[in-house]
């Protein structure tokens, strides 16, 4: 089993006394690609923002590999971080700031290239389409080449070239080392992209492990069957 | 470091809403009312009304707006992932607007040295500096107070708009209050605008009030809307929003 990277423990949120996450634990392993699946408002992006640090959990603990994991880790959020006025290169230098590197302007092209933003280098960020803002947010998670991705719903809203793009993006990632975590509600992009899923409903984890082994455990042809027997069973 | 002060620089000059507002306004505000009235005493004072005009509108409305923007767009939530502290961010900001609102004072200061003959001395001109860096700070800070509050760009011009009606008017900026109501001039006095602008006018040798006794309590207003804007800061522009669920149970201030 490869090094565990990231290990959070019985993570629990409430908002008005309304418990969004309710105990969930999920380890990341290194060099694995993770994908976290469930309905909306089952607390996927409440329980990724508690492991990413920028949400504070009411209980449960989050460990990382490293001391200064924040040097390590990139993120696209849902919301698409950018600064306006800002092109989508002057975007990429700024967050590289932030992690105190300079950005070459060629590494940032070809950034940019990755992402499938190359004719839209010199657009100000806040004229590029949703699907192009996104890829942006992906680009400036992956500007400090960080060890560990989180993604969160990477392909929703994208035209499904856009999505193959991004597809290959996280294997090409992932085959340079690069451990991914992403949230989806496309369960053939699940079944053809992850190592490992984990399955959130109502804030507890319900299912976990490969698409493989949940199948055959469950008794299912595939992972949307799956998906629709565990989260609607329970309602 | 530097290249988040450059880049913070860009981004506020390519803000044309507000660059409109604070150097073609006040300039043309200030063109206008020189050759209009043409008077020699009041030239000096409608100088340093239209100055402070334009700090006015660069330092609240610039910084509440562009706040507003990268608070709604997830801005501060991922820097807090960054190892570049969010406080850090805020402040390279604040430097970046506060040396290009000093700028920006300079051109209308210029424009009114070189259309109206406003003679000024060196010591004079950085009298004035201080001074403008002390109220575009101050003004920079209640800019930030009012992002913390508004939650949409609406509620952000409504509530500069609630703020700058008795600034301008309930203080002599552009005109004597000396038939004013005692009521309009107490309202002015709450706001620090009236001792920016007499804080101007004594680095000119325009006004009676004490050079230092304004920059004093231009620190003291900046220092407790700088305390106020910390407090109340929040990454997600929720603050609003918590004071409704404050408001709306009791318990909780209990």
């Amino acid at each position: 089993m490869p090094d565990i990277l990231i290990q959070a423990k019985g993570l629990k949120k409430q908002y008005d006394s309304r418990n969004v996450v309710n105990g969930v634990s999920i380890t990341v392993h290194e060099k694995e690609i993770l994908a976290i699946i469930g309905p909306n408002g089952a607390g996927k992006s409440t329980t990724i923002e508690m492991m990413l640090g920028i949400r504070k959990q009411d209980e449960g603990e989050v460990g990382y590999w490293v001391h200064d994991y924040r040097k390590s880790i990139g993120a696209q959020l849902q919301a698409t971080p950018f600064f306006p006025g800002l092109t989508a290169i002057e975007n990429l230098n700024l967050f590289a700031a932030f992690y105190k590197r300079k950005l070459p302007k060629q590494k940032a092209v070809e950034l940019l290239t990755l992402c499938g933003l190359s004719e839209v280098v010199k657009t100000e960020a806040s004229k590029l389409s949703g699907g192009q803002q996104k890829r942006l947010a992906i680009a400036v998670a992956l500007v400090h080449d960080p060890k560990v991705v989180f993604l969160d719903e990477p392909t929703s809203a994208l035209d499904p070239k856009s999505r193959r793009e991004i597809h290959q993006l996280i294997l090409d990632l992932n085959r340079k080392g690069t451990t991914v975590v992403f949230t989806s509600h496309d369960m053939d992009e699940v079944t053809k992209l992850s190592y490992r899923v984990i399955m959130i409903d109502q804030g507890m984890v319900i299912a976990e492990g490969t698409v493989k082994a949940l199948c055959q455990k469950h008794g299912v042809q595939n992972l949307e069957e799956l998906y629709l027997q565990l989260t609607m069973g329970e309602n | 470091m530097m290249t988040i002060l450059k880049t913070m620089i860009v981004t506020s000059l390519r803000d044309k809403i507000t660059l409109f507002y604070s150097i073609i306004f006040p300039i043309g505000l200030l063109i206008g009312l020189g050759y209009y009235f043409n008077n020699d005493a009041y030239t000096p004072k409608l100088l340093t009304g239209v100055i402070a005009l334009s700090s006015l509108f660069w330092g609240v409305s610039g910084i509440a707006f562009q706040v507003h923007g990268q608070r709604s767009r997830g801005v501060y939530q991922l820097l807090k992932l960054t190892p570049f502290p969010v406080i850090g961010f805020i402040f390279l900001m604040t430097a970046a607007r506060t040396i290009l609102g000093i700028v920006i004072n300079l051109v209308v200061l210029f424009t009114g040295t070189l259309f109206f003959n406003v003679a000024i001395n060196l010591g004079q001109v950085l009298a004035l500096l201080g001074m403008m860096f002390i109220g575009i700070l101050c003004f920079t800070c209640l800019g930030f107070l009012i992002s913390n509050f508004a939650h949409n760009e609406g509620q952000i011009s409504i509530i500069s708009n609630l703020l700058f009606m008795p600034m301008i008017f309930g203080t002599d900026t552009f005109y004597s209050l000396h038939s004013a109501p005692g009521w309009v001039v107490k309202m002015g006095e709450l706001f620090p605008l009236g001792y920016y602008v007499h804080g101007l006018r004594s680095a000119l040798g325009t006004s009676n009030m004490s050079f230092t006794g304004s920059v004093m309590i231009l620190v003291i207003f900046t220092f407790v809307l700088l305390l106020l804007s910390a407090v109340t800061f929040n990454q997600e522009g929720k603050g609003q929003i918590r004071l409704k669920k404050v408001m709306r149970n009791p318990d909780h201030v209990a």
